[in-house]
């Protein structure tokens, strides 16, 4: 079902927590809400659930205005970071609670029971109780409960935060065939921005309650609207470097880069992706001398953190590449990929 | 060894807890002769069941035990159910103007007298209602007496208990009510049969209300009962012994079956799960 906010805003006392959200969501969408600890993804998502009243705007789902619909009526399902489940059931009567308040007959709840649990992989673990369990079976359990109907929505608030790395991998791969198989809308809250990049048809980042961009990964990735949105997304982080445009050029205290677009003149920061810096081991016309700080071999990479005068730059170099600490090495940037943002404008982003 | 040592540091506490216990079940089975024999015959005296036949058969102390049993019963389960949805309210729900704090601080306020200041104002009442001598004004009474401690014991339960899994329960279509009964209450257990144990320990043993409100046989509760054996001519010690050792049993076995609770259900509120 298609999910609108509609300027709504959240205040919690004095509290601004959620600040003019407008956000429409399609029929079917799988959408990121991205954002650190402390930006409202967590309380939109809630305001949506029901959980959280709305200070003001409307949530529509479908045409249906929801504001005031009460949570139990508002039929949506939603995944919790401590998956909440019930402790005195077992995993079965977890998983057919939402058919039991239903009111659903004993034997179509334990078909639809078996055949969620089925397709998780949790057959064997039905007689059991939560407590038994261990993270990842108690994350299926959940998604179980989540599924075992067919709601407008599904919503997820940081369900994979508690796992270890590997399983949480696993898990983002298992979650993101689950929603093609099914096409439920699903709204899924993370602060990972690559959970955000490999699950999501469309990502939302917020920062401070508000909206910063909303748009495919690729242009997130891209296109970033702020340097807000360009530091969050990408690891390692983008390199930022304030200087100003002179002539078609940019400077700063240590570096001068020749640009092919005939961009205004002014103070300025640049943005640039790891990727987009090369380092050489010899000098080349047009390279920038650079000190190498430290390099960290990833296995199928390398990170070489590089001092240019006072800046500290991150590059992505092939796994091959070898420098000692302190050597001289020179660098070029891939001109037409670097980011401008507007430096006035981020210093009212950064508030 | 040191698991010894408390055995043995236990034993004076015990005996100092227990002996009258046993003075009085002895007393109950001892002729009148034995009752007042120096030194008194601990153990090797000819037991008798003729006080229990007095107490029981005779006179109408069975009429007593079915009171208290019903005006208990009734009275924990009221307090217990008014009590459980308050507490849940005060717990969950803000309400505007710290009324959370000023309700709980009120209602906690009713028990901050002594009892005594009560009785008149509500034999008054009770009779204006033509409840007394009945065990409605009994059951009335002693809900309104343990609700505080209803109110404040659910109420701590209740706030210990993660919000998650009645939100969960709400989000699967479950209502306020029925998340509680289905989900919270379950995983409160224990510290609903804790409360309850109190409540009915307290009901089962309540006198002042009881003898004031209380003047026949219709409604007249086994401590009041036993209390009215003391007449100006006599001291029925065996009739007395009798019925108070019957009155021990049910509180005892309760306590014994949710013994396993009331431990759990007592340091609930001490360490967070």
């Amino acid at each position: 079902m298609a999910i609108e906010f509609r300027n709504v805003s959240k205040h919690f006392g004095n509290t601004l927590v959620v600040d003019d959200l407008s956000l429409e969501i399609r029929d079917g969408e799988f959408v990121v809400l991205l954002g650190p600890s402390g930006c409202g993804k967590t309380t939109t998502l809630r305001m949506l659930a029901g959980l959280e009243s709305v200070s003001s705007g409307d949530i529509f789902i479908g045409s249906e205005r929801v504001n005031d619909v009460p949570t139990q009526h508002r039929d949506l399902a939603m995944v919790f970071q401590s998956y909440a489940l019930y402790p005195h059931m077992t995993i079965a009567e977890n998983i057919a609670y939402p058919l039991r308040v239903r009111k659903l007959d004993r034997a179509q709840r334990a078909g639809r029971v078996k055949r969620v649990a089925a397709m998780l992989e949790i057959e064997s673990l039905l007689e059991r109780k939560p407590r038994q369990l261990s993270g990842g079976e108690r994350q299926r359990v959940a998604l179980a409960r989540a599924i075992v109907r067919e709601p407008r929505a599904y919503l997820m608030d940081e369900p994979l935060s508690n796992l270890d790395a590997r399983l949480r991998v696993q898990m983002r791969g298992e979650l993101k065939r689950l929603q093609h198989q099914l096409g439920t809308t699903t709204i899924y809250v993370t602060h990972d921005q690559a959970e955000a990049m490999t699950l999501a048809s469309r990502v939302g980042v917020m920062r401070k309650g508000r909206l910063q961009q909303f748009d495919t990964p690729m242009n997130i990735y891209n296109h970033p609207a702020n340097q807000f949105v360009a530091e969050f997304v990408g690891s390692p982080s983008m390199n930022f470097v304030e200087g100003r445009i002179e002539a078609g050029r940019f400077v700063s205290d240590a570096l001068q880069i020749p640009l092919k677009s005939d961009r205004l003149s002014g103070p300025v920061t640049i943005g640039i992706r790891p990727e987009h810096i090369q380092v050489l081991t010899q000098p080349q016309d047009g390279a920038i001398a650079a000190t190498v700080y430290v390099t960290e071999l990833m296995g199928n990479e390398t990170f070489v953190f590089l001092s240019v005068g006072p800046n500290r730059l991150i590059a992505r170099a092939p796994a091959e590449f070898r420098a000692e600490l302190e050597s001289r090495v020179w660098i070029t940037i891939t001109t037409d990929k670097i980011h401008f943002f507007d430096q006035k404008r981020n210093a009212d982003n950064t508030d | 060894m040191v698991k010894n040592l408390r055995y043995v540091l236990l034993l004076p506490a015990l005996v100092f807890a227990l002996a009258p216990v046993y003075w009085m079940l002895t007393i109950s089975l001892k002729t009148e002769v034995d009752q007042f024999a120096t030194p008194p015959p601990w153990f090797g005296f000819r037991p008798t069941l003729a006080h229990y036949y007095d107490a029981f058969v005779t006179r109408s102390f069975g009429d007593y035990l079915l009171n208290s049993a019903i005006v208990a019963v009734a009275s924990t389960a009221c307090a217990l159910v008014i009590g459980t949805l308050a507490a849940y309210a005060l717990a969950r729900f803000q309400l505007p103007w710290s009324l959370n704090r000023r309700l709980s601080l009120w209602i906690l306020s009713t028990r901050m007298f002594p009892a005594i200041v009560t009785a008149v104002p509500l034999f008054l009442m009770m009779r204006d209602l033509r409840l007394l001598n009945t065990r409605a004004s009994l059951i009335i009474v002693y809900t309104a007496f343990n609700l505080p401690f209803v109110v404040w014991m659910m109420r701590g339960f209740f706030a210990e208990l993660p919000r998650d899994l009645e939100e969960a329960a709400l989000v699967d279509g479950d209502s306020r009510l029925g998340a509680l009964v289905r989900v919270v209450l379950p995983l409160v257990a224990p510290g609903l049969a804790a409360t309850a144990v109190f409540c009915l320990i307290v009901s089962w043993n309540e006198f002042l209300f009881a003898l004031v409100l209380t003047q026949t046989d219709a409604a007249m509760t086994l401590p009041v009962g036993i209390a009215g054996r003391v007449t100006q001519f006599e001291i029925k010690w065996g009739v007395m012994s009798a019925a108070a050792t019957v009155a021990i049993v049910p509180i005892l076995v309760f306590a014994l079956a949710l013994q396993k609770y009331l431990v759990r259900g007592l340091s609930m509120g001490a360490v967070k799960g």
